[in-house]
């Protein structure tokens, strides 16, 4: 692997200004990823997991939604900096994004065929030959069967799972560098899940890409991820390799939320619930956000939000109690 | 767990159904129609709810599981079969066991979002149900109100708010009152956590399972995640296609899975932690259209130990251990 980071952002902000107030999305989050690395966002819904996702792809919701500071660092150039047509050329090329549902992002009206068809013929260039053999690659390389007479097919003719394959095609059609799933199987069966997954990690395999998870499911960070940044409002709460945050969890978040899951290999008698709920984003507490939660609470997590204290090689964690 | 395991039998069965199927007619044709065969949603399920227990139902979408819940509420009468409440059959019921059938069996969906009527106050909803089976005075109403908001962890001063002032687990936690509110034998939860956030998850089990200690209620669980079932229920009954292929106590069911496609369920489940290595078991293709069903099993087209009668014959359930049955050729 080498030491040069795909991606690498520092100190993100992304804020929408309503006539209530600032509701403040994402609010300082900083990670690096290394070619063909797989990183895991988890967090609840509210926690700015998606709109981190779309501030790299410069998707934020306008003119609400605005990065207000912070640099995303795409192979050394500034993204945050760049025009709508420079963006264009890196979306979908070096960049791709595959979203939970793979029926809103293929259009009812067109054939499975033609849509790949389109990513291909904008990938090529001008050249227009072999455009047909290069989709019927795409799509044996996610396995969808008879590729030639899929491609005649309507999306609402195919699975929940093969047009989400059909999405996966089109994304990997630019041979991305950087490929980023938002909840790209909440929405499909266990067995067709699982997969969705393997097929992955077999594209990742071949094609080196570097993978951001955006989930709320541990479980997809355990068997898919090498890194993991945990968000809690806005922020990231914990960021750790996969093995140190299953083995120690340093934040009473990622903690709790990994006690309160229920467990298919073993049995649980009573789960521990967190208290209450997620913060609403336009009136955070003042100190850390998940204060009013925190069963470790003390009175400096009331006064001011904790820094990103390191609690080992690559693993820190926003929470006062580790700098005591 | 060890009490509830010996309880197991000796608790009553408060409903029972029997070879219970739902087929639905798919026709052609706008004014002359004309069936053009049937979709088996449901196809011979028999299962028993016992009192105070929680009989889960997994399965991947379209293997009739909610079918079977609608059932259970009567919002879909049964093609075959029977369903029997306290062992009498529902068919023969006039109406007003009907009515105390209705009110013993409640429900709680999935999407609080939906489930919830947005132009009424919380305090409304809840006491519809009660205020629609018996009459009762303005006081009395109040009091039960209250005991109810207090029962599943929200506030009095609440039962005058509309359903979108909460969020979505305290919406969950006003359909769980409103279910409640009759006092019911049994409680159909289809999918009851799967919209939640994951930290209010645990919330909403735990008050489920503590409502059931309480008040001896039984649940029939619709989820599709395994550790949910696993977490909350006492049977387990594994649905493809319309059967249950692997049916039996959570433990046993779970250590010592038999059916192949509960163990390929077990092993698509996703880990606890990135040391679980599981036995892989990737299944190839998806499920097949309850239009055409395979010959034989129907999970045959899947199966990786597929023998050559499973295409031909389809497998009966068979007790292979107490509580415990399978429908399956290699056994």
């Amino acid at each position: 692997m080498s030491a040069i980071p795909v991606l690498d952002v520092q100190g993100l902000k992304t804020h929408f200004f309503t006539k209530t107030g600032v509701v403040k999305a994402v609010d300082g989050v900083s990670f690096t990823l290394m070619p063909g690395e797989t990183l895991g966002i988890v967090g609840e819904s509210g926690s700015g997991k998606s709109m981190t996702a779309l501030s790299l792809m410069q998707l934020v919701p306008q003119p609400a939604g605005r990065i207000v500071a912070g640099k995303i660092l795409f192979q050394g150039e500034d993204l945050v900096h760049k025009t709508q047509s420079e963006m264009q050329d890196i979306r979908g090329r070096d960049i791709c994004m595959i979203l939970q549902d793979p029926m809103t992002s293929l259009n009812p009206l067109f054939t499975i065929g033609s849509q790949v068809l389109e990513t291909v013929r904008q990938r090529q260039g001008g050249r227009r030959s072999g455009l047909m053999d290069r989709a019927i690659e795409l799509l044996q390389k996610v396995k969808i069967p008879s590729p030639e007479i899929r491609m005649t097919n309507y999306p609402h003719q195919m699975s929940g799972g093969m047009r989400q394959r059909v999405v996966g095609s089109i994304a990997i059609a630019g041979s991305p560098k950087v490929l980023i799933a938002d909840e790209a199987t909440t929405s499909l069966d266990a067995t067709i899940q699982y997969q969705y997954l393997a097929l992955l990690k077999e594209l990742q395999a071949e094609t080196g890409m570097a993978i951001i998870f955006i989930t709320h499911d541990f479980g997809i960070v355990a068997k898919m991820c090498d890194r993991v940044a945990v968000m809690y409002a806005g922020r990231v709460a914990e960021i750790a390799d996969v093995r140190d945050l299953f083995n120690n969890p340093a934040h009473p978040y990622t903690e709790a939320l990994m006690r309160s899951v229920p467990n298919v290999d073993e049995e649980v008698e009573y789960l521990y619930a967190i208290e209450g709920q997620p913060p609403a984003l336009d009136s955070l507490p003042p100190g850390c956000t998940f204060a009013p939660r925190c069963p470790y609470v003390f009175d400096r997590c009331n006064e001011e939000f904790p820094d990103l204290i390191n609690v080992g090689e690559g693993h820190s964690a926003t929470c006062w109690k580790l700098a005591k | 767990m060890t009490m509830t395991t010996t309880l197991e039998d000796s608790n009553q069965t408060v409903i029972q159904l029997d070879n219970c199927q739902k087929y639905f007619p798919v026709t052609k044709g706008l004014i002359i129609q004309s069936s053009i065969g049937q979709v088996k949603a449901v196809d011979g399920v028999s299962l028993q709810i016992r009192e105070g227990q929680t009989y889960g139902l997994v399965g991947e979408s379209g293997c009739g599981k909610t079918t079977t819940a609608k059932m259970v509420l009567q919002i879909e009468s049964p093609t075959g079969g029977l369903i029997s409440f306290n062992g009498k059959n529902i068919a023969d019921f006039n109406a007003a066991d009907r009515r105390q059938y209705r009110s013993s069996v409640q429900a709680v969906f999935q999407d609080p979002w939906s489930s919830l009527n947005p132009r009424m106050k919380v305090g409304s909803i809840i006491l519809e149900p009660l205020l629609a089976n018996q009459s009762m005075n303005k006081h009395d109403a109040r009091e039960t109100l209250l005991r109810l908001l207090r029962e599943v962890g929200l506030h009095d001063y609440q039962a005058d708010y509309y359903p979108h002032e909460f969020s979505g687990g305290q919406r969950q936690r006003i359909a769980i009152a409103r279910a409640l509110s009759l006092q019911p034998k049994v409680i159909v939860l289809d999918e009851p956590v799967s919209a939640l956030d994951v930290s209010i998850r645990a919330q909403i089990m735990n008050l489920l399972k503590e409502i059931q200690n309480r008040y001896g209620v039984s649940y029939l669980l619709i989820a599709h995640n395994l550790a949910t079932v696993r977490y909350m229920s006492n049977y387990v009954g594994v649905m493809y296609l319309g059967k249950i292929v692997e049916e039996g106590p959570t433990r046993d069911l779970f250590t010592n899975p038999m059916h192949p496609y509960t163990k390929a369920l077990i092993s698509a489940s996703l880990p606890a932690h990135p040391d679980i290595q599981r036995e892989d078991l990737l299944l190839s293709g998806e499920v097949p259209s309850p239009l055409d069903p395979p010959t034989g099993c129907a999970f045959h087209p899947r199966c990786p130990m597929v023998l050559d009668r499973c295409s031909r014959d389809d497998p009966a359930l068979q007790k292979l251990a107490p509580g415990h049955r399978v429908s399956c050729h290699l056994y």
